[in-house]
């Protein structure tokens, strides 16, 4: 960088702005020192730069652009990016993780066999919670069914004999 | 190196001179146009974007022998220096959409109307006078603000001519095993970042001391650090943000109380995200697995205050998450 400054020279300034990674080429102190009279001469080196390709990238909805990169692979196929990725679609119900569960039946297992945190959680949109009532009119429709059932099979027939009493056989 | 890369003014005389004597002597104008020539074509009749090898062609000094010799290096913009760098060659994807989209927006966003005539109300001095209650108040250094001594940056009003932008990217990967085992982290750790940021990577050696990992200041070479300007800042941002950031798992953003209070935005990498950059994905079997560094990436904008950095950021494609501060 500062090849033409007269006065203020720093030890590190060539070494630096070429930007070499061995660190036995560097030099020792980074003092900033003042030079009135340089009488040395300091090596302009060339600077170095790293070989690069034009790369195209296509993006999950198949937008594409190119850029400059040091990867060689012409082209960049990537399957997650700011397209498809939740943080950049905050409003896109298509990425979000909704709970399928359009026969209810998961609301009903819910229902059934469901602790009190799940069995009592509010429901978590419109979908589900229609769901969850249908279910519960299925349920009470089907219960009621089940009863006239038992009514009809159970007309003109006695009552059933109450269940023989098990013999206790350590009893005498 | 890139012509966005501000400079330091260092030696107007000597740029003075190149820019009164171009080194290059003007092409030579040939007297006669050259007609269509049925037999062969002849030297003279060449076209002349070519150079001609016995031309007499300017070479650089290879060494700065300081601001008195008479043999000055040319400027380090003038395509016969050594220092010389090209471009840039390109337009970035990102580039293109801060100056087409992003900078009109934020410029509207931060209008703030005052009718004609407005003036606003005098604020008191940013240092403070000394009240002189004592005879020793005078000539004293004026006191600083209050609340602590830090002058914070004054924040113009955003007008088309200071809209906030980017201005350049640092890379910085620390590298703490360089000094407890060997050398090859920091091999490893300088060609990834070089992988990913096209620029060759500066190393530094410790400042501090850190017994733990047995590391001490000024022997151990333990950090890595790239500065992207211009064309390789805008090229490695899209990349970042359109194709790395989204793959990360479980990335919430950057945190809201990152930066320094003047439009600098700090957020860091770890190894498992900087191996998605697709330079390392194409050939990740021939970096060690384990040597992958993480990295920490500082934005820095001409922004004032973080708040409009953050804007632009955000604007960029870079999302932000939790307590905003500043």
């Amino acid at each position: 960088m500062s090849m033409h400054t007269s006065l203020r020279r720093t030890a590190a300034s060539i070494t630096t702005s070429t930007t070499t990674i061995l660190p036995s080429r560097l030099p020792q102190s980074s003092t900033t020192f003042i030079c009135s009279q340089c009488r040395h001469a300091t090596l302009l080196r060339r600077p170095k730069r790293p070989y690069t390709f034009t790369q195209l990238i296509t993006l999950s909805d198949g937008s594409t652009f190119t850029h400059r990169t040091t990867s060689p692979a012409p082209i960049y196929r990537s399957t997650r990016d700011t397209r498809n990725s939740v943080l950049w679609n905050p409003s896109s119900s298509k990425l979000m993780n909704v709970e399928d569960d359009e026969a209810g039946r998961l609301a009903a297992f819910r229902a059934k066999f469901g602790r009190s945190y799940d069995a009592a959680a509010p429901p978590t949109d419109d979908n589900s919670a229609d769901a969850k009532q249908e279910a519960a009119e299925a349920k009470a429709a089907q219960a009621e069914e089940d009863s006239m059932l038992d009514l009809i099979s159970s007309f003109g027939k006695r009552a059933p004999p109450p269940p023989p009493e098990k013999k206790n056989p350590y009893k005498k | 190196m890139s012509p966005m890369r501000p400079r330091p003014d260092v030696c107007r005389t000597t740029s003075a001179i190149w820019n009164r004597h171009p080194p290059c002597p003007p092409r030579p104008v040939r007297a006669h146009p050259i007609q269509p020539c049925a037999i062969g074509i002849e030297i003279n009749e060449l076209p002349l974007t070519q150079t001609f090898s016995f031309r007499y062609q300017f070479r650089s000094p290879k060494y700065d022998r300081g601001p008195l010799h008479p043999h000055q290096p040319p400027p380090e913009s003038h395509p016969s220096s050594r220092l010389f760098v090209p471009g840039p060659f390109s337009s970035p994807r990102a580039e293109q959409s801060y100056e087409s989209t992003v900078a009109p927006d934020i410029m509207t966003l931060c209008y703030v109307h005052t009718p004609p005539g407005f003036k606003p109300p005098p604020k008191a001095p940013r240092l403070r006078e000394w009240d002189d209650s004592s005879p020793y108040h005078k000539n004293r250094v004026l006191r600083g603000p209050r609340g602590g001594d830090v002058l914070r940056l004054l924040r113009k009003p955003i007008k088309f001519n200071n809209i906030p932008e980017i201005e350049r990217i640092t890379i910085h990967s620390y590298v703490k095993n360089a000094a407890a085992e060997n050398s090859t982290w920091l091999h490893v750790a300088g060609i990834a970042v070089q992988a990913i940021s096209n620029m060759r990577v500066e190393t530094f050696k410790s400042k501090s001391s850190v017994a733990t990992w047995g590391i001490h200041p000024g022997r151990d070479t333990v950090a890595v650090k790239a500065e992207l300007f211009g064309e390789n800042m805008y090229h490695f941002l899209g990349k970042l943000v359109d194709v790395v950031l989204p793959r990360i798992k479980d990335w919430e953003g950057v945190k809201g109380s990152s930066g320094d209070s003047s439009g600098n935005i700090t957020f860091g990498l770890e190894p498992e995200s900087v191996a998605m950059f697709p330079e390392i994905e194409v050939n990740y079997d021939m970096y060690p697995p384990k040597m992958i560094p993480g990295c920490h990436i500082t934005l820095h904008t001409s922004a004032k205050t973080d708040k409009d950095a953050r804007l632009l950021l955000s604007a960029m494609g870079l999302p932000f998450y939790g307590k905003i501060v500043n």
